[in-house]
């Protein structure tokens, strides 16, 4: 879906001097030094656009905003176009205000795709590895100095009853796209940080990957 | 030839103790295959007899309030509690033990998909609403925000069916009014405990019910991965009353075991034989069976607390052996001796009675249980130690006339003055004592007598206000000929509910027409109800530029055609879904009429309140059931005081019938009726408020004093035999005093209250009885 432009988007050199290959099966070690480099301090922003293809619809849905870390599992997501809306999250309850209407409550648990969204991007942002892997089973390919993947597989079988992947696409020390899978068959691609401004006005899903696979 | 006499009555006796023995053991069998034991309390209250206490003794122990369980986890991190509390409702959801149990994750389920079609009529938003083009637009074009909201997954399932969301409506209006903060989607209160409330199938008055639903609760907790470092905490009235009776029954327990013991060293101490003492243990055992087993002849069930009492007012009984084993002579058989004694024997046993028969007379069902059992128990007791128990008394015994410290005893206790103005004296002091008495004489405070430590009670206070559980103590009642018409009235009131509710008198009330509007107002809205076409029409208009895919809403149309033609929901057919229950508890019916049954949570203002009902003509009412209650207990204890005034007159008649003379009854009845003023006189002076319990105690002490009054007034002019009585009566005083002394260091009231009178009351028996007994020769002289 949304976030983890923020942490990519970080100059900081790696801990490693030359960026190491990381292959399809590398060890959960090499997860973790990549994961560790991306770390930053909060609060950190992103813009994203995110374009979400649903069995329901006959065309997908686009919208755009920025996306935050506020420290902690403190987390906003806000939606600028076409119509505000900010969603926060705090102590596992997760506040949506639009303009015009009463807030609305609902639980965390409700929301696995806010769930995913947390542990992912929390665990980015503050370069913790342990985290990560604790919420997801993680499969990296490419090559960190380069363009690379990682897929994120949640390991809490109630979230995997919504969410069935994400896959993360970055270049370098820059995460550019989030893909998420839902167990229904829908997908939601966010396109982070310098690439959010490069949505197209008819987004597939075919375009979208050839833009988040292509190089900054 | 006396060897061979000898030897024929010890087969006879070893053949009567045998075919006792086998007696005994035929009626507990059949006591062990009939008896049945209840624990509802209100077998033990009388018939109420305003509307006010007929509703108070069907739903206080049934009524939504009385049934609530609050729940609350804590000594773990937030994020395992709530696991906890997910864990703990699941388990309990499909228990037929629990009603219903609520931890502050919507259930979109509540409404069975059988009743899925009726949400139309049963959400509110057709009052305001119509579902035409521009308001489907509106919910559409919220529902395409909805879905590129982090909250989608949640709706996705839900879209195609119910565009405009009622089910989820519905959710939050059958949500407890004012609930905790939600985190991690269940409730947590302000200390960090996940908390939950779980309403009982059983009535609240039924502490065996209440006692397996509260040991499901802990055992489904336990079960649950995690839970042992995790505290579960539990609090309400049901929670309270398997606390209280374990509490009662563990202190009663140790405290009977350590009583038992005295009494035995006792008798070994006053008789110095063994077997008198198992022997004189007979006629107690085939009272107490033969109570029982004629308990189960006559009453489908037998009440615990019958048995409880019963047990302690039999202890009476066991004078009746005591005074043959005083009385035996050296050298004379049992027969004998006994065959002295009976006619004053008699006299006991039957004046005991009759105190007993005043519980008879209450018209109570618990207590005539009570009488039942004492009854048949002292008579049984009486008879068998006439007829059986002499038979089989060692022949050899040694006298207890010839002890010497009882020669002086008795020589001590004839020296005593015994001055004309005791009485008197008594008497006086009894009035300055009850003058004198601080706060009110009675206590219908039941509660009061079986208090909650405090901390629990504080606990409770605040679990009821972060929940907004239910008040227990008022209620607002609905009185309507029909349940359609509770159900109007119960809408009409909503009103001002909301009134009271914005003026800060109260926090919450909650109505029937809550979980099922009236029948009336159902058609109403199934009336604003779109036919097929129209819908389709307005639909299609409201979604032309909306992304949904073309006949993505079909289960929608469908449904609201469903719901056109539906018969509109009755509480019947209501009642069977998971909700019903809870309606169930709110809409009763009673002597032909209807009422509902409103819970108020957080009453500030109770005047407020109170006007509620002001020009309803009694149809609209603030019930307090305190106030019920306590009105009920008073009735109940007129009813008793009735009865025990008809029970002494009983006993003045039987007694001067008896000894035959006025005169004479004078002295067994005055010592027995002051010593018994004396005692409430005193604990009227120690600032003790008298109840029930005290009553019953002082009943048990006065039948227990009448018999030392009885065997004291007895001049036989024989000094031994005057010994004899000193001794048995003795025995049986400290027999007594053993037993309920020990009751009286209790830390429970109402054990204390037991404890105390009827050892305050043996005490003033024995002394008035021999202070006012006729002076040894003085009557002669």
């Amino acid at each position: 879906m949304l976030l983890l432009g923020l942490l990519l988007t970080s100059t900081v050199t790696p801990a490693h001097e030359a960026g190491p290959a990381v292959s399809t099966s590398a060890s959960s070690t090499r997860a973790s030094a990549l994961i560790e480099a991306l770390g930053r301090p909060a609060p950190a922003r992103t813009a994203f656009a995110e374009a979400r293809f649903m069995h329901m619809l006959e065309r997908p849905l686009v919208v755009s905003g920025q996306l935050a870390w506020l420290g902690g599992d403190r987390l906003e997501r806000r939606v600028e176009k076409p119509r505000l809306e900010i969603a926060t999250i705090t102590d596992g309850e997760v506040t949506q205000q639009r303009e015009g209407k009463r807030p609305r409550h609902f639980s965390l648990k409700r929301a696995p795709q806010l769930q995913v969204l947390l542990d992912s991007f929390v665990a980015l942002l503050s370069g913790d590895a342990e985290r990560l892997q604790r919420a997801f089973v993680i499969q990296t390919s490419g090559h960190a100095a380069g363009a690379w993947s990682m897929t994120l597989t949640p390991r809490d079988p109630e979230v995997a009853r919504t969410v069935a992947s994400i896959v993360i696409d970055g270049f370098a020390r820059e995460s550019r796209c989030m893909e998420t899978h839902e167990a229904d068959g829908d997908v939601a691609v966010d396109l982070l940080g310098t690439l959010a401004g490069e949505m197209p006005a008819q987004p597939t899903p075919a375009a979208l990957q050839t833009l988040c696979r292509g190089a900054p | 030839m006396s060897r061979r006499t000898l030897s024929t009555s010890r087969k006879a006796r070893t053949g009567l103790l045998v075919t006792w023995l086998l007696v005994l053991a035929a009626l507990g069998w059949i006591v062990a295959q009939r008896l049945h034991v209840t624990t509802d309390l209100r077998s033990f209250m009388p018939a109420p007899t305003t509307p006010d206490q007929r509703l108070l003794m069907d739903q206080v122990g049934e009524g939504p309030a009385s049934r609530l369980l609050l729940l609350a986890i804590d000594g773990a991190p937030s994020g395992s509690l709530a696991r906890l509390s997910r864990g703990l409702a699941v388990a309990l959801k499909h228990d037929p033990r629990y009603a219903e149990v609520l931890n502050g994750n919507v259930d979109l389920g509540a409404l069975p998909d059988g009743l899925l079609a009726y949400r139309y009529l049963l959400s509110p938003t057709l009052d305001t609403q119509a579902l035409d083009e521009p308001y489907l637009a509106d919910q559409l074009q919220q529902r395409v925000d909805d879905l590129s909201s982090p909250g989608a997954s949640l709706l996705k399932p839900l879209l195609p069916r119910d565009p405009t969301l009622e089910v989820l409506k519905l959710a939050q209006l059958w949500a407890p009014a004012r609930s905790p903060e939600l985190r991690d989607g269940v409730w947590f209160s302000k200390q960090g405990e996940a908390l939950l409330l779980v309403q009982t199938a059983a009535a609240g008055f039924d502490p065996g019910a209440q006692d397996a639903a509260v040991s499901g609760i802990e055992r489904a907790f336990h079960a649950l991965p995690g839970s042992n470092d995790a505290k579960l905490q539990l609090s309400g009235p049901g929670y309270f009353s398997v606390v209280l009776s374990a509490q009662t029954r563990h202190q009663a327990d140790w405290i009977g075991r350590i009583s038992t013991v005295g009494f035995i060293v006792l008798l070994l101490l006053a008789y110095r034989s063994v077997s008198s003492l198992l022997l004189s243990a007979l006629p107690i055992a085939s009272a107490a069976l033969a109570g029982i087993a004629a308990l189960t002849l006559i009453y489908p069930a037998v009440h615990g607390i019958t048995l409880a009492f019963g047990f302690t007012l039999l202890g009476v009984a066991q004078e009746y052996p005591i005074r043959v084993l005083s009385h035996r002579r050296a050298g004379e058989d049992a027969l004998a001796s006994v065959r002295a004694l009976w006619p004053l024997l008699l006299t006991a046993i039957a004046s005991a009675c009759i105190a007993y028969l005043a519980f008879y007379a209450s018209g109570v069902n618990g207590l005539q249980q009570l009488a039942v059992f004492t009854i048949v128990g002292l008579l049984v007791a009486g008879f068998t130690t006439r007829y059986l128990l002499v038979y089989l008394l060692p022949r050899r015994v040694h006298d207890v006339a010839d002890m010497r410290w009882l020669a002086r005893a008795r020589q001590w206790v004839d020296a005593l003055p015994r001055p004309r103005w005791i009485p008197v004296l008594a008497a006086l002091m009894i009035v300055l004592l009850l003058a004198l008495a601080p706060g009110p004489f009675w206590q219908n405070n039941l509660a009061a007598l079986t208090p909650l430590p405090t901390a629990m009670l504080q606990r409770d206070a605040r679990l009821r206000e972060a929940l907004g559980a239910p008040d227990v103590r008022y209620m607002v009642v609905l009185q309507a000929p029909t349940a359609q018409g509770v159900l109007a009235l119960s809408e009409k009131l909503q009103a001002r509910a909301d009134a009271l509710v914005g003026q800060h008198a109260i926090d919450a009330l909650e109505l029937p027409s809550r979980y099922l509007p009236p029948v009336a107002l159902q058609r109403k809205r199934q009336a604003r109800l779109p036919d097929r076409a129209a819908l389709e029409q307005s639909l299609h208009a409201a979604s032309r530029d909306l992304p949904f895919r073309p006949g993505l809403f079909a289960p929608f149309v469908n449904d609201v055609e469903a719901a056109r033609s539906l018969p509109p929901l009755t509480p019947e057919r209501f009642e069977q879904s998971p909700l019903g229950q809870r309606l169930a508890a709110m809409l009763v019916q009673r002597d032909g009429q209807w009422f509902g049954l409103g819970t108020v949570s957080g009453v500030h203002d109770v005047a407020a309140l109170q006007a509620i009902g002001a020009d309803s003509h009694g149809s609209v009412r603030l019930l307090d059931l305190k106030a019920a209650s306590e009105s009920l207990v008073a009735a109940y204890r007129t009813r008793i005081l009735r009865a025990l005034l008809g029970a002494a007159i009983l006993l003045v008649l039987t007694i001067s019938v008896a000894l035959r003379s006025v005169r004479r009854a004078w002295h067994v009845l005055a010592p027995m009726t002051l010593a018994t003023f004396l005692v409430l006189a005193v604990e009227r002076v120690m600032g003790i408020e008298i109840s029930l319990f005290h009553l019953v105690a002082l009943i048990l002490a006065g039948g227990l004093g009448l018999h030392y009054a009885l065997f004291f007034e007895r001049d036989t002019g024989d000094p031994a035999e005057q010994r004899r009585v000193l001794h048995a009566t003795i025995v049986c005083v400290l027999s007594a005093l053993l037993v309920f002394g020990m009751l009286a260091w209790s830390t429970i009231p109402v054990l204390r209250a037991i404890g105390l009178t009827v050892s305050l009351g043996v005490f003033f028996h024995f002394c008035l009885s021999i202070l006012m007994a006729p002076h040894a020769h003085a009557a002669e002289d």
